[in-house]
């Protein structure tokens, strides 16, 4: 019994370290520009099926398969499909803020919310024509076989994916807390007013928030590939799943956006232990509880809205 | 009337025309665009007018297709009587998506009510012992004339007629004071508990309304097709819902019909490529993003302007010349204390801010009181109790007599406690005469159904509110400006007609949180004469302001407040020679010594 709990709790974590990372994405868009992307989906969907692309073309394949052969993915290709896609999804992130961001953010009526999910969209249709509807199946760069931890069987996919994420958000909580540019990032989390009088390039902050965003969400889709094999719909479910976790740990807090990102992996496993189709809607029941308990997350601060 | 004459002529011709078209794809287009036009409508008054962006549309159209088809294959309910309970338990679902709505707002709304879809999605897809999954359900009953099923010209005439009722319900409500308190909530939801509107019933209701047509539309479109499956049901229907009301123009009456027929007809012209379909639907949903916010209603708007076959609304009624006109009021009930409010001990601390300490007043019927002390000194914190807005952490507010300290902040002024705010909160986009007549919200008593159906008592109490409504604008000299959005006027004006919104509601007690800020001398001595009308009138004030000439010269009774306490309190001659309050304001007379 307890090598299926070991089990349950590490492609938990491993499943929420992906969420961290979206998650952390979400909060960094919210926090300087108090928007979100609602396509972030998509962009999930797009770093996987960039990072297949990829995959295959630097083993010299066909851009387009049902399955990545285990060799394509083998040794440098891996880390450099995740660098590309990652690359890649930061520069939609730029665009999708040019184009859909910047012209209502600020502005009355949210109109963003549909701008962005319009764009995903069109994104999704246009990933549609060039990968096709059909998942494909993407090897692990260490390989399938099931490791033997304590008796439970845990995929080095999964470790190397909770390795990945942790690696990432330690970095960019260094970068966030000691860097130039995390600090400017942060003065204009607080007042993008008081930011741009102090000397600081709003505007820039703003689309490297995006580009960082995105950029993440990229990665997050690369990495969880093997796990789950590449769709053009899988991004939705993930995406929507983040946003949980960020709810829980509270938007405007990044590090609370990366507990909750865990405590939701973690708890979807442990219910997927359960019953397993029951896990979606389970989640999103925990989150309206929470929100009708503590609507600005279990480590967020209220925001007192003065009057 | 000429609008319902002309709404019946036109389904009548579309109906007599339906019945001479042979080919069923034409027809189903048809049937596709009523469809989805009572979606529209619907998502109209819970985004249009509500504001409340719901992204999880399709999960409703699921709840009504899905009942219908358990009712009528599980439980062998009649397809008319099916049809009704679908209508109920989209109903129900609409509550249920509503109740987050109570709690968060913005992105985090959208991004809820997203999950919602998508879990009703799962839901209907996964639970295949229940809803068929992909396999769907078969052989749902449909609706019927003395037994047999409708044709599809049928369907067309039963879709064509929903729309009209649904249309012509939808306008009697949405001209009346329920639409002026959905758009209050989209506007801003303090200052819309403030008039008076019951913030949260009403947004419960803008979304009940939304998923009983959506709900509605599902359960035609399974009982049509007498087939209903897990496809149906994506994320896809929730943007095409969404993209009905903004294409066509939200907020418009006309908005629904513009885009149902718009959309559903370049969708069945790009049908045959699903991707192309949704990469269209996705284009149009940017283009009317940027290229016309008010979507075709809007541009057809001022097109029909431009030609001038639409003249701007009149001038109004000239303003009774001379004779200034009374202000509305409600008779005094009697008390047996005698004093119109009293706050007894208020406490009130923010971390180590503490901006009540035993703060205890008595307001006197009749007088004007001004509440002062330097910035930070808990004022309007002090005002915000008295309202609701913050909660006392203890003490006691005690009003004609009764206990109001745990009231919402609607009940507060419907008891007859009116406010206007420190920085302005306006309905901007409004007219001056639409913001004015939010204040009467409180005071109008048709209900839901009332003004649904359109009955008399809605016509008439329309009526007397806007009599109302005219004389206060013309008592505080606003009439000229009564057609003009709020937003667009001068400042000082702004705050007048913020003054009059209050005004409106018929209050015993005003309070006005520094009302003169930001206005030139000459309109400051102007604010002060209309504060001494309104006193005799018989309206009680209760006035935060640092113009101390005009404290002084207009107040009865000014209080004094520092660092979250009450210092002094009398008249203003008295307060003016206080050493404490000198101390206060100036810094220690010691050192002037």
């Amino acid at each position: 019994m307890l090598d299926a709990y070991i089990q349950t709790l590490v492609s938990g974590l491993a499943i929420g370290g992906v969420y961290a990372l979206i998650a952390l994405g979400f909060s960094i868009t919210f926090t300087t520009t108090k928007t979100l992307n609602f396509a972030q989906g998509e962009f999930i969907s797009f770093g996987a099926f960039i990072g297949v692309t990829m995959l295959l073309l630097l083993s010299g394949l066909a851009g387009t398969a049902t399955a990545v052969p285990e060799e394509a993915a083998a040794a440098w290709r891996y880390p450099a499909a995740v660098v590309g896609a990652g690359v890649v999804a930061g520069v939609m992130g730029i665009l999708i803020f040019v184009l859909a961001v910047r012209p209502f953010a600020g502005k009355g009526g949210m109109n963003w919310v549909m701008s962005t999910i319009g764009f995903g969209v069109i994104l999704q249709s246009i990933g549609l024509a060039i990968w096709g509807p059909a998942p494909v199946m993407v090897p692990s760069p260490l390989g399938d076989d099931v490791l033997r931890i304590a008796g439970a069987g845990v995929r080095p996919q999964e470790l190397l994916v909770l390795a990945c994420a942790i690696l990432i958000m330690i970095a960019l909580d260094l970068v966030m807390r000691r860097s130039r540019i995390g600090k400017a990032m942060m003065a204009v989390a607080h007042s993008p007013q008081t930011a741009s009088l102090m000397g600081i390039n709003v505007t820039l902050v703003m689309i490297g928030a995006f580009a960082l965003s995105s950029g993440l969400a990229g990665v997050a889709g690369v990495l969880i590939a093997p796990i789950a094999s590449a769709s053009l719909f899988m991004g939705m479910g993930f995406a929507l799943k983040a946003f949980s976790g960020a709810i829980i740990g509270g938007l405007n807090n990044p590090r609370g956006c990366i507990y909750g990102g865990f405590i939701l992996g973690v708890l979807e496993s442990a219910v997927g232990l359960w019953q397993a189709q029951w896990r979606e809607i389970v989640v999103f029941g925990l989150i309206i509880l929470v929100l009708a308990f503590r609507p600005a997350g279990l480590f967020g601060q209220a925001a007192v809205d003065k009057v | 009337m000429r609008h319902i004459i002309g709404s019946i002529v036109l389904v009548a011709a579309l109906a007599i025309g339906a019945s001479f078209i042979e080919n069923e794809f034409y027809l189903r287009t048809l049937f596709m665009i009523c469809i989805y036009f009572l979606c529209a409508a619907g998502m109209n008054v819970l985004l249009g007018f509500a504001g409340q962006k719901s992204l999880g549309q399709a999960g409703l159209f699921a709840a009504g297709a899905y009942a219908v088809a358990l009712l009528t294959t599980r439980y062998e309910v009649g397809p008319w009587l099916s049809l009704l309970l679908a209508c109920f338990v989209s109903a129900v679902f609409g509550i249920l998506i509503a109740v987050p709505s109570l709690r968060v707002k913005g992105p985090s709304l959208a991004m809820v009510t997203l999950a919602f879809g998508i879990v009703i999605e799962k839901v209907v897809t996964e639970g295949s012992e229940v809803f068929g999954g992909a396999m769907g359900i078969y052989a749902i009953q449909p609706l019927n004339i003395g037994g047999t099923p409708f044709t599809m010209v049928q369907w067309v005439w039963f879709g064509l007629l929903l729309c009209l009722v649904a249309h012509l319900l939808l306008r009697n409500l949405l001209r009346g004071r329920f639409g002026r308190a959905f758009l209050s909530l989209q506007a801003d939801e303090v200052a819309a508990g403030a008039v008076g509107v019951a913030v949260y019933r009403y947004k419960v209701l803008a979304f009940v309304i939304a998923a009983v047509t959506c709900g509605l539309a599902g359960a035609l479109v399974a009982q049509q097709n007498q087939y209903i499956n897990s496809d149906f049901i994506n994320f896809h229907l929730s943007v095409f819902i969404l993209l009905l009301v903004l294409f066509g123009g939200s907020g418009s009456l006309y908005g629904p019909l513009l885009g149902s027929v718009t959309l559903v007809i370049i969708g069945a012209l790009v049908a045959r490529w699903t991707w192309i379909e949704h990469f269209v639907n996705g284009a149009l949903l940017l283009f009317a993003l940027y290229a016309m916010p008010k979507g075709l209603a809007g541009v057809f708007g001022a097109l029909f302007q431009a030609m001038g076959l639409v003249g701007g609304k009149g001038g109004d009624a000239a303003t009774q010349g001379g004779i200034v006109p009374r202000l509305p009021t409600r008779a005094m009930p009697h008390t047996a204390t005698g004093s119109l409010l009293t706050a007894d001990r208020l406490n009130k601390s923010f971390g180590g801010v503490v901006p009540a300490k035993d703060v205890s007043i008595n307001l006197t019927e009749g007088h004007i009181h001004a509440l002062i002390g330097p910035n930070g000194a808990g004022k309007s914190t002090f005002i915000n109790m008295l309202t609701g807005i913050i909660r006392p952490d203890q003490g006691k507010v005690t009003f004609l007599g009764r206990d109001i300290t745990q009231q919402s902040v609607h009940g507060i002024c419907d008891q007859g406690i009116a406010r206007t705010f420190q920085n302005l909160r306006l309905f901007k986009d409004l007219s001056v005469r639409e913001n004015v007549l939010l204040g009467q919200h409180s005071r109008m008593q048709n209900g839901f159904a009332s003004s649904l159906l359109g009955l008399p008592k809605a016509w008439r109490e329309e009526g007397e509110a806007l009599r109302k409504v005219n004389d206060i604008l013309a008592f505080t000299g606003l009439s000229q400006y009564a057609g003009s959005p709020a937003g667009s006027l001068a400042y000082g004006l702004q705050r007048r007609v913020e003054l009059a919104r209050a005004l409106a509601s018929e209050p015993f007690l005003l309070l006005l949180d520094e009302p003169a800020a930001g206005l030139n001398p000459q309109e400051t001595a102007e604010l002060g004469q209309l504060l001494v009308r309104i006193r005799n009138e018989g309206i009680t004030i209760l006035l935060i302001e640092h113009h101390m000439d005009l404290v002084m010269t207009i107040s009865d009774h000014v209080i004094v407040l520092d660092y979250g306490q009450k210092i002094a309190e009398g008249t203003p001659g008295k307060i003016q020679a206080d050493p404490r309050v000198m101390e206060a304001y100036l810094g220690t007379s010691t050192e002037a010594a």
